[in-house]
């Protein structure tokens, strides 16, 4: 396992990670098969160090399974419009309920995230269907929060996967 | 054992999500486990129980599956933005043979087209077998998109060429009938010349500008590619794959040869091109033309629009082989009729000799062997009044040095009636029956050499 200390979030990353990125968690299970769940309002906490971010319960009972039972996680951060992507590796701290702030931030994003899609050919209704499909068998966000401790810029090329 | 039952939705069912219209996601594991997740810009389906993954570069996620077979991707639906999970185990790499040949094309082109060729380059093709697929939500299912019956059509499409007489009957029949038929609104054909260098644009249908005449080099871009490998190339979201491109892009200068292609004419195109299909024109393993549709919207040719257009396509090529092969055996002369029209408007007619260029007013034309023909027509009109010629005389005609190839001269005829019908109202090349033709001309002609 990775073991390094957290890393310190710096205010162009912090702009990047909570702007209209789509956003994608990836954890695992004890027999290392991986899961992937789409996360929504991501947040940068005041201290840098830690990252939150909602998952809807109906999509992600594995993922929430993983992440207690061995606390890695992945999160890839990618703008749709010019492919920019960051992930962070790091270690859950804690899951729970969302507060009022996070859900703000869940609805922000989703706006972001629509409005950055639109002009790729996505549009507005489709979206939104998209993130309310999710939620269809049920409304339930849980906030996910953890250290990152790696940065990795992994934006396609041949120099993807450079360590921040 | 076979397992093909176990897939909660089968891969068929949810085929629109392999065209690569919206990108994918694909998490691994270290054998340390530590994760890794990243986006995928297509995920291939190779059969019902595996699917094929591009491999270019050495990156985070190739490691992995190099210490741990399992993965988990996630495919998009464009049609309502469904998602679905597929656990996948990898089973081996392919470095050639028809899935990687397939894939090698399509990312060359698109590499080509967007000046990216040094650095896309198809390392291999990693195969997975699929152990599961289900939908991100529970409640979503599979949702095959219903079959589209294209048999009357394509019945009525093989009934249509095969009434044509003459290569150009051909061309326009089949690209009129590709929008009537089957809604392929936007499309256009080029030609191999003679020395197999480049394509140029004989037909096309539903575009403001025709673009015929304009060229492009065999082996460069989308159209080029297609054509030097004689293989379909079909993109579901060009945006996208410019976006793609443009983001690896390390500044790439072009020289050279650009220069002599023909830049005068811009090729026929839609302005926000989203879906296109190339098709190669084959018969007799000789490369007859290129057929490409486009289309604006990003999706709009999935796998089975380019099953019926390699159908059309091969009708298009056996018919065309045919037109060819009835020209050169139905070859008769015609009384020669001097003109008895007296123009009196007078336009000068520039033939320059270096690329045998024609400008009519200062306005290009054409070059190249067709401008050398036009001019030889013109030069005859001047001198006798004489307007009917026959394609024999001008296959014949030692000072046209004509290339051996005669299968091109009635290629090169379409081409200078089409370009005369776009550019100039006062000159016409009417057809007279088979294998003969007769310059129209409703203006007095100043003929200047340089």
């Amino acid at each position: 396992m990775e073991n390094e200390n957290p890393t310190s979030i710096g205010e162009e990353l912090r702009v990047f990670l909570e702007g209209p990125v789509s956003v994608l968690v990836g954890t695992r299970d004890s027999r290392l098969i991986p899961e992937i769940t789409r996360a929504w309002g991501p947040r940068v906490a005041d201290d840098r160090q830690r990252v939150s971010l909602c998952v809807p319960l109906a999509t992600s009972y594995k993922t929430l399974d993983n992440l207690e039972a061995n606390g890695e996680i992945a999160v890839a951060f990618s703008l749709p419009t010019n492919y920019r992507t960051i992930q962070l590796k790091g270690r859950l701290v804690a899951t729970g309920e969302p507060d009022s702030m996070d859900l703000a931030a869940v609805e922000r994003h989703r706006d972001a995230f629509a409005k950055v899609n639109e002009p790729l050919g996505q549009p507005r209704e489709q979206i939104d269907a998209f993130w309310q499909a999710e939620i269809e068998t049920s409304p339930v966000l849980v906030r996910i929060l953890f250290v990152p401790r790696q940065v990795f810029d992994q934006t396609p090329g041949p120099g993807a996967g450079r360590s921040l | 054992m076979t397992t093909a039952s176990l897939l909660a939705v089968t891969l068929e069912s949810i085929a629109v999500c392999f065209e690569g219209i919206i990108p994918s996601s694909i998490s691994t594991c270290s054998a340390d486990g530590t994760p890794n997740i990243t986006n995928l810009s297509v995920v291939h389906c190779i059969d019902s129980r595996h699917v094929g993954l591009s491999y270019q570069f050495f990156n985070k996620t190739r490691q992995n599956i190099g210490q741990n077979p399992f993965v988990q991707v996630v495919v998009v639906s464009p049609a309502n933005l469904h998602q679905y999970r597929l656990d996948l185990r990898y089973e081996r790499t392919e470095t050639e043979g028809p899935v990687f040949e397939k894939m090698k094309t399509r990312l060359d082109a698109v590499a080509s087209q967007t000046g990216m060729s040094h650095i896309f380059k198809l390392r291999g093709v990693d195969v997975f077998e699929v152990l599961d697929c289900r939908p991100i939500n529970a409640e979503a299912g599979g949702e095959a998109l219903p079959k589209v019956d294209f048999l009357p059509q394509i019945e009525e499409f093989t009934d249509r060429l095969s009434a044509c007489a003459g290569l150009e009957s051909v061309i326009n029949v089949s690209l009129d009938s590709l929008s009537a038929l089957f809604g392929y609104d936007h499309s256009f054909l080029m030609i191999p010349d003679e020395d197999g260098k480049r394509l140029f644009t004989l037909g096309s249908h539903g575009f403001g500008e025709s673009g015929i005449g304009s060229e492009v080099w065999i082996g460069e871009g989308i159209l080029g590619i297609a054509a030097q490998r004689r293989e379909v190339v079909r993109t579901t979201n060009f945006s996208r794959d410019v976006l793609y491109s443009n983001t690896v892009r390390s500044a790439v200068e072009r020289g050279g040869d650009d220069s002599l292609l023909e830049r005068q004419i811009a090729l026929p195109g839609l302005p926000q091109v989203q879906s296109q299909l190339v098709v190669p024109l084959v018969a007799q393993d000789r490369l007859l033309a290129i057929l490409c549709l486009q289309s604006a919207t990003t999706g709009r040719f999935l796998s089975d629009d380019e099953r019926v257009v390699r159908i059309a396509a091969r009708q298009m090529a056996a018919a065309m082989a045919l037109q060819e092969r009835l020209e050169s055996i139905k070859l008769q002369e015609i009384p020669r009729q001097p003109s008895t029209v007296v123009p009196t408007a007078v336009s000068t007619v520039k033939h320059y000799k270096a690329d045998d260029s024609i400008f009519i007013d200062d306005a290009y034309l054409i070059k190249g062997i067709a401008g050398r023909i036009f001019w030889k027509l013109v030069q005859s009109y001047a001198q006798s009044g004489r307007v009917d010629f026959s394609n024999k005389e001008i296959r014949l005609d030692a000072t046209l040095q004509l290339p051996d190839f005669k299968d091109n001269l009635e290629a090169r005829l379409i081409l200078l009636r089409r370009r005369l019908q776009d550019r100039c109202d006062f000159v016409r090349l009417a057809h007279m029956g088979r294998g003969h033709f007769r310059l129209e001309v409703n203006r007095q002609l100043a003929l200047k050499e340089w």
